[in-house]
């Protein structure tokens, strides 16, 4: 049986559909406690991953375990492992009581519990109704609340704010961390960094199907860079001053400015002041996670930019 | 186990196919019933009226004592239980299609689990429906027949007995196709043509070919010859002594062309149902749902 610790380890995970190789020797394990955002772009293996950890899809090579178990070896996996995953289905005809209440019956938890989960995502009054019915959003609380009905350890979601509202994922947001507070996993995957940059406190950032980063987001923060723009009366000057400080990096730009890495505006005010300079005008830039992200995950099919229009003849119309 | 089975009958009951389908079924069988009746009287009453006389007695008896309605009940249970058939087949190609089969599969210990717990579910269902084919032919023929004709109460259990057999079967059958071929519409349409068309044509030519025994081990042949015999014997144990030849002509308008036992049909075509699970399994198991 498996051994209660709630940890995800993927180890060396490949899966090529025949001449395709969508994930390739990606490795991460995935801790309690706490959240863990799986990004990449569309394309990068998100998916394929999550689906070879749940035991639906069957790996070229390499391992995921759950608890340190495959999937299958679970015994009762619904009690495990809850999973929301993108186009997950639903009997257009059957309510959504009746959903769960099959589900609760193959897990093995009282009826009760159908109702439970049902009230919990916010769908109490949309018991009866047919899941034929229900808008994008309402399905994705109504596959969370099939997750859910297990109470399971691990909660595994791909792209689950896809069609809720800001409200939706607010509150989905504020619910993944507490359900992690208690000590469980949650692994969550999104396309987008913004999109749970709020909610997780790890990552894993794939792209082409293979690993580009992985640990806390804070280590991640502290990797993106800082830099100060800043317009003096006295560009020599004051770009003296900052390296007799011991500034390396200092930058001139192509409008006249000096941009600054490494040190923060007051550090350059102050410079400036010492060596009798005058700032017109200072600025400080962040390079933005979603820009860190996009450098980690760029690549990756890639469009053209319209000017860069591969099949324009040269000199056609010239 | 036992969860998973009742997760599989919830299944089921909480959508309407069930009585979507059993509904123009038991309309079959009380229409095939009622001209089962119709006919048998109107046969009987030429017969008895005619030089055929002289046949009746070859036979031994009157033909007013003739249980000719036996021939119209084992057809109208062969008609009828293609829609068990078709039922059995939504059961993983429909999941598959509507991809409720990933909530599913990851609800079940395996995916062993899963399958086995819907065939005991569709194991149930398939004995449903035979009552209900049964019920309904029952009623037709007895509106629209004289007494004579009708079988005993013995051979009535009987052919209740054949009638749920091969219902189970047909449905069990369906389940194993719809595994094989993860398609509704491919599932359905395969399965009509086949049970309604192919092997109809196949009959015909092993005849010409004068090995009409490879009939009986055929899909349809030996689900037919399961029913057909039941009522050729039924038929022929209050008919008087009957010429092997007559014999062979009853089977053949019995659906049981083999001219196997009953029984021997039944495992036969239960080795199909067995043959087309085996390969549905085979291809679930390593099936990657995305």
């Amino acid at each position: 049986m498996h051994d209660g610790s709630g940890l995800i380890a993927v180890q060396n995970l490949t899966k090529k559909f025949g001449s395709v190789t969508a994930v390739q020797n990606l490795s991460f394990t995935v801790s309690p406690g706490n959240v863990t955002g799986f990004l990449g772009p569309n394309g990068a293996g998100k998916t394929t991953t999550l689906r070879m950890l749940l035991g639906l899809v069957k790996p070229t090579g390499g391992t995921a375990t759950i608890n340190g178990r495959p999937f299958h070896q679970l015994g009762q996996p619904g009690r495990v492992v809850g999973a929301v995953l993108e186009a997950q289905g639903f009997h257009p005809a059957r309510s959504a009581r009746n959903h769960l209440r099959v589900y609760a019956a193959a897990i093995g938890v009282p009826d009760a519990q159908a109702d439970q989960v049902l009230g919990l995502v916010g769908l109490g009054t949309a018991a009866d109704r047919k899941v034929g019915g229900f808008s994008l959003g309402m399905k994705q609380r109504l596959a969370l609340a099939t997750a859910l009905l297990g109470d399971p350890q691990v909660l595994v979601l791909d792209e689950p704010a896809n069609g809720l509202d800001p409200e939706g994922i607010a509150w989905l947001r504020t619910f993944l961390q507490s359900y992690a507070r208690m000590g469980r996993t949650v692994l969550i995957s999104s396309h987008l960094l913004a999109e749970v940059e709020q909610t997780v406190d790890q990552v894993v950032i794939i792209s082409r199907g293979q690993t580009m980063f992985y640990g806390p987001l804070e280590q991640l923060r502290q990797q993106q860079q800082r830099r100060v723009l800043v317009q003096p009366s006295d560009v020599n000057a004051l770009a003296t001053a900052l390296h007799a400080e011991g500034v390396q990096t200092i930058e001139q730009l192509a409008d006249g400015r000096l941009a600054v890495s490494g040190v923060d505006s007051k550090h350059v005010a102050d410079s400036a002041l010492r060596a009798g300079v005058s700032i017109y005008g200072i600025q400080e830039e962040q390079v933005d996670l979603e820009r860190l992200f996009f450098q980690l995950t760029s690549g990756q099919y890639a469009g053209y930019a319209p000017a860069q229009n591969p099949y324009q003849q040269q000199g056609g119309w010239a | 186990m036992g969860n998973l089975v009742q997760a599989e009958l919830r299944k089921t009951t909480t959508t309407g196919l069930w009585w979507g389908l059993l509904i123009p079924t038991v309309v079959l069988a009380l229409g095939w019933g009622l001209a089962t009746g119709l006919f048998g009287k109107f046969f009987v009453d030429f017969a008895s009226s005619s030089d055929l006389e002289e046949v009746s007695d070859f036979l031994g008896v009157t033909p007013d004592h003739w249980k000719v309605t036996l021939f119209g009940i084992a057809r109208a249970i062969n008609i009828s239980t293609i829609f068990p058939m078709v039922f059995g087949a939504m059961a993983i190609s429909g999941e598959i299609n509507r991809r409720t089969i990933t909530t599913t599969f990851l609800t079940a210990p395996s995916r062993m689990h899963a399958m086995l717990a819907k065939m005991l579910v569709y194991v149930l269902w398939g004995a449903i429906y035979g009552l209900a084919i049964m019920l309904f032919v029952g009623i037709g023929v007895v509106l629209t027949s004289n007494s004579g004709q009708l079988p005993d109460a013995g051979g009535w259990a009987m052919l209740a007995l054949a009638c749920v057999l091969s219902s189970i079967l047909m449905t069990m059958f369906g389940v194993g196709v719809g595994a094989l071929i993860p398609n509704v519409a491919g599932t359905i349409v395969l399965l009509l043509l086949y049970f309604l068309v192919i092997e109809n044509v196949l009959h015909f030519v092993l005849v010409y070919l004068e090995v009409p025994t490879v009939i009986g081990f055929l899909p349809n042949g030996s689900i037919n010859g399961l029913t057909g015999s039941v009522a050729v014997d039924l038929f022929l144990s209050t008919a008087g002594v009957v010429p092997p030849e007559v014999e062979d002509v009853l089977r053949a308008i019995a659906g049981a062309g083999g001219a196997l036992d009953w029984w021997w049909s039944g495992l036969v075509f239960l080795g199909w149902a067995g043959i087309v699970f085996a390969g549905g399994w085979a291809v679930t198991q390593s099936k990657d749902i995305t």
